[in-house]
């Protein structure tokens, strides 16, 4: 079922959830999260890539976290962070946030795509950005934080550095 | 608090098993007509060996009236028609005016396979769809088998009856299908019916020509490669695609469906009801209450039972799947001109559901593999003095937390040299290696992928796609396979499948802080190192670690270092000494926690790749566990497969037949418990024996443990009593003893006791001693009072 779809009519009005890492403001779409977990206890799993959080508990199932500063590449946060439980088609996972901001009401034309100066990370992650009167928030596009396709473009952002 | 909280609503996502076209009437039919075919089948391949059967008989043909009842009620023509034609078959067979023979047996399979095609059809479409094969043919067979002779002596006398018969009966059919049937019947349907392949003299006299016989038995054989080897154009791939591959995304009806006694719903309803009220009461009381605490004990005691409760519903008896297989040995056995016979042992079995499911495939394999390769064929066998009738013995029992399928047959056995010979020569081992390698070693390399010891690649199995996919089935979901050979006498498989997938034991260890979950399968025994011991007892070759235990060197892994963890101060340590699959190797750990019974929780593919987790558990606190995969952690660390039996002892020639126990002494007499349910022994004082009704309780790691056994009322009250903590199933139980003496082998007796499921006896130390099941409380007899049954065993 594709939901992203709302975003490309113009004009048309959307929520989105602000959130916070490692210094940066992203937003995620609200209509693609499926419940905010306050602070949980997250497992850490070793030999897990980088980009693993950890393990949550979440419903009586085991849920793996993705960490958005991991993604980032910044050192993990010292404090317990939020996690945010997305759908994918290979089941629920999670996304460590440092905190959940609010939610907002934009339109879809305050999107703009990727500014071409921002970090090649940051870049593979994000739909664009949200332009807001007081600031910016970088839009997640929760079907490329996928772990399985994080886990594949990093095996190739791997080979590629490797070739180099 | 959290500044926002939402849900998504996920209903308007269409489930994908949802067929609107099958309404609820024709899925009971569905349900219900698969079952009776299934006992149709069952009573089918009976009916060979017992033709004149009147029970049996009238078994069969109730399940094909019913369908017959039951489609013309649905308005399914086909299937109406074609159980009408095996009713009336089925009707002369059971007045006893035709005798059932090979050839009447194939025709009513045939009609079987047929019906559960067009079954399939609805399922999928609702509608019968049109007849791939012509009906008219199928029934013309039918109904020329009914004028078959009724007993062998007189089939030389009418030879020509049974083509005219069908001829007639095709033009009955109506003009619809008249042309095309009849010209297929003659051509592949008549010489089944006019030579049956046991009897020359009627093919010879019936058949226009010659070799009609040759004919009727490529027909037999295309037959029964039909619906039993994977070829993609066959007639019939419904029943290919059930046979080989599960293939098929969506279950079937059957699949989904459960049936479930009466009575286990009444009870689960009542605990259900008990839960509501302890919930009620819980609810009303506050944490200062002195009611609370049995309160909580209570909903402790009924959330176990309810979950047993539940468990036992989704056990099924293995018959579900063995029920298949006389069907599919009769096939091959006939395919491949090879008599051979199929015993089955221990039916009523039960394993999970999802777990049966899991070994239909596996099995199948086996099962093909068995009479295929292992049964040599008849002239071979009395070469070799055997019985000419080859025999595959398939047999269910449990074994303490697991239950054992063995595929057994009695053929020529496995050749050690040349399945050594064809891994090097496939590449699966190198030549060195493979000449260092015990017997043992070199029989397991069949289950390496590609491996296939078939000298002539046949149609039914010997493709190299045998072994693999019968061990990765089977460790897919927990289980063990192990082959045993006795060259000249044949082969057992041996699938060792955990009771339920859901909960393991597992034995909880710490590493940095952190939990980890070592299933208790793998587990042998645990080691403890204190602090000052580790430089002293550890030995290092190189970079390898090693232990002596008990004078044999084993090879150390430390989780630590695996996980890559931070190195810490050297302290105490433990070693679990594992087992996994017949690699030994001790893992170093920081500490060990208790043994606990998990709920094993799937792991994201991301993580389950890094291959050292085979999954998570919630522990009990709240904590997770990641459960270790001891097989794939020896694998990666390169530790080799070990004989089973260099540790064991001489009288252990047959470790079937024994057990070791745990004596010990209760009051007044001597008992054992198989060691294998003991999970720990517990000294505790009187004082935390606390009653809940009639039954003593024990509270025990928050659980609160059942007691069994006799408490000494009269003993003082301040002495500790000793404990003994067994698995049962999936939840433990306690049993008060005085104390315990020792640990011995026993020679089992069960089989010659009195009550053979619940209790038994065994021989430990040349003695006659009672054996206690943690399944129920002790016998109120010893051994002692029943002379006569200790004289009968040690007779």
């Amino acid at each position: 079922m594709k939901r992203e779809g709302t975003a490309s009519i113009p004009g048309s009005r959307q929520e989105i959830c602000s959130l916070k890492a490692g210094g940066m403001h992203f937003a995620a779409p609200l209509a693609r999260i499926l419940e905010i977990l306050g602070k949980p206890f997250v497992q850490h799993v070793p030999l897990a890539p980088d980009f693993v959080g950890g393990v949550v508990h979440y419903r009586g199932e085991v849920l793996i976290a993705i960490s958005l500063r991991g993604l980032l590449g910044m050192e993990s946060a010292s404090s317990k962070g939020d996690v945010l439980v997305f759908e994918s088609g290979n089941g629920p996972f999670g996304l460590i946030v440092d905190a959940v901001g609010e939610v907002l009401s934009v339109s879809a034309n305050d999107l703009e795509p990727c500014p071409s100066n921002l970090d090649s990370r940051c870049e593979a992650l994000m739909a664009g950005a949200w332009k807001l009167p007081d600031r910016l928030l970088i839009a997640l596009d929760p079907e490329r934080l996928e772990p399985q396709r994080v886990a594949s473009a990093a095996a190739q952002s791997r080979k590629g550095s490797h070739a180099d | 608090m959290l500044p926002v909280q939402w849900a998504t609503s996920l209903k308007f996502i269409p489930s994908s098993t949802d067929k609107l076209w099958v309404d609820d009437l024709t899925r009971e039919f569905l349900l219900e007509s698969q079952e009776g075919l299934d006992r149709m089948e069952r009573g089918l391949t009976e009916l060979e060996s017992r033709p004149a059967d009147a029970e049996l008989l009238a078994e069969i043909f109730r399940s094909v009236h019913t369908i017959k009842g039951t489609t013309g009620f649905l308005g399914f023509p086909r299937l109406e028609a074609l159980a009408h034609a095996g009713e009336n078959l089925l009707g002369l067979l059971r007045d006893g005016r035709v005798t059932a023979d090979a050839n009447i047996v194939s025709g009513l399979l045939a009609l079987l396979d047929r019906l559960r095609g067009i079954l399939r059809t609805i399922e999928a479409t609702g509608v019968e769809g049109e007849p791939k094969h012509d009906d008219g043919a199928m029934i013309g067979r039918l109904e020329s088998l009914q004028g078959a002779p009724a007993a062998g002596s007189s089939a030389g006398r009418k030879p020509a009856t049974p083509a005219g018969a069908e001829t007639g009966a095709v033009a009955s059919i109506g003009s619809r299908v008249r042309r095309p049937a009849k010209k297929r019947a003659r051509r592949e349907e008549a010489p089944m019916c006019v030579a049956p392949l046991r009897d020359p003299p009627v093919a010879e006299e019936a058949g226009p020509q010659g070799n009609e016989r040759a004919v009727a038995r490529v027909a037999e054989e295309r037959e029964t490669s039909s619906s039993h080897a994977d070829s993609a154009s066959s007639p019939r791939p419904e029943a290919v695609a059930a046979a080989v591959s599960s293939a098929s995304p969506v279950a079937g009806t059957a699949d989904c469906t459960l049936r479930v006694a009466t009575e286990l719903l009444n009870r689960m309803m009542n605990l259900v009801g008990e839960l509501v009220l302890t919930r009620n009461q819980i609810l009303q009381a506050n944490s200062a209450d002195a009611a609370f605490a049995p309160l909580g004990r209570r909903l402790d005691t009924v959330t176990a039972d309810l979950r047993e409760a539940v468990m036992k519903a989704r056990m099924q008896p293995v018959n579900h799947v063995f029920a298949r297989f006389p069907r599919l040995v009769r096939d091959l056995a006939r395919s491949l001109g090879k008599p051979v016979r199929l015993e089955l042992e221990g039916q009523e079995t039960e394993l999970d559901k999802s777990l049966l499911e899991a070994i239909r495939d596996p099995l199948t394999h086996a099962i093909r593999n068995a009479v295929d390769h292992g049964i040599e064929s008849a002239e071979i066998r009395a070469a070799a003095g055997k019985p000419p009738e080859g025999l595959v013995r398939l047999r269910a029992r449990h074994e303490s937390s697991h239950v054992i399928v063995e595929v057994q047959d009695d053929g020529a056995g496995m050749n050690i040299e040349r399945i050594r010979a064809k891994a090097i020569d496939r590449g699966l081992v190198e030549a060195a290696r493979a000449a260092q390698m015990s017997e043992r070693e070199i029989l397991q390399l069949v289950f390496l992928a590609g491996f296939s010891t078939a000298d002539a690649v046949t149609s039914i199995s010997g493709r190299g796609v045998g072994m693999d996919v019968v061990r990765t089935n089977v460790e897919k979901i927990g289980g063990k396979v192990e082959i045993d050979s006795d060259a000249g006498h044949g082969t057992t498989l041996r699938l060792r499948i955990p009771l339920t997938l859901a909960i393991i034991p597992a034995l909880i260890v710490h590493s940095r802080e952190q939990n980890f979950a070592i299933p208790q399968a793998a587990l042998v025994e645990l080691v403890h190192l204190d602090a000052d011991q580790v430089s002293v007892g550890i030995d290092w070759l190189g970079n390898a670690a090693l232990y002596r235990l008990r004078g044999r060197l084993l090879p150390l892994l430390f989780l630590d270092r695996l996980l890559q963890q931070p190195p810490r101060e050297q302290g105490a340590c433990d070693i679990a000494i594992l087992n996994a699959d017949g690699r030994r190797f001790g893992l170093v750990v920081d500490g060990v926690a208790d043994p606990q019974e998990i709920v094993v929780k799937p792991l994201a593919a991301v993580l389950r790749d890094i291959g050292v987790y085979a999954g998570a558990s919630i522990l009990g606190n709240g904590e997770m566990a990641l459960i270790l995969h001891p097989g794939a952690i020896a694998q990666s660390a390169g530790i080799g497969l070990t004989e089973e039996t260099q540790e064991a002892g001489p009288d252990e020639a047959n470790p079937a037949a024994r057990d070791d126990f745990l004596l010990v002494e209760t009051s007044s007499r001597r008992a054992a418990l198989p060691l294998e349910t003991v999970v720990r022994i517990e000294r505790v004082p009187p004082s935390r024996i606390e009653r809940a009704g009639a039954r003593a309780v024990l509270r025990f790691e928050q659980e609160l443990l059942p007691l069994n056994g006799v408490m000494d009322e009269s003993g003082a009250a301040e002495t500790p009593t000793t404990v003994v903590i067994c698995r049962e199933g999936t939840r433990q139980v306690g049993f008060l003893v005085n104390r315990v003496l020792d640990v011995a082998p026993g020679s089992s007796l069960r089989e010659a006791g009195t009550s053979a499921l619940s209790a038994g006896v065994a021989l430990l130390r040349d003695q006659v001693t009672e054996i206690i099941s943690p399944g129920c409380a002790p016998l109120p007899a010893t051994c002692e009072d029943c002379p006569g049954l200790a004289a009968e065993l040690q007779a």
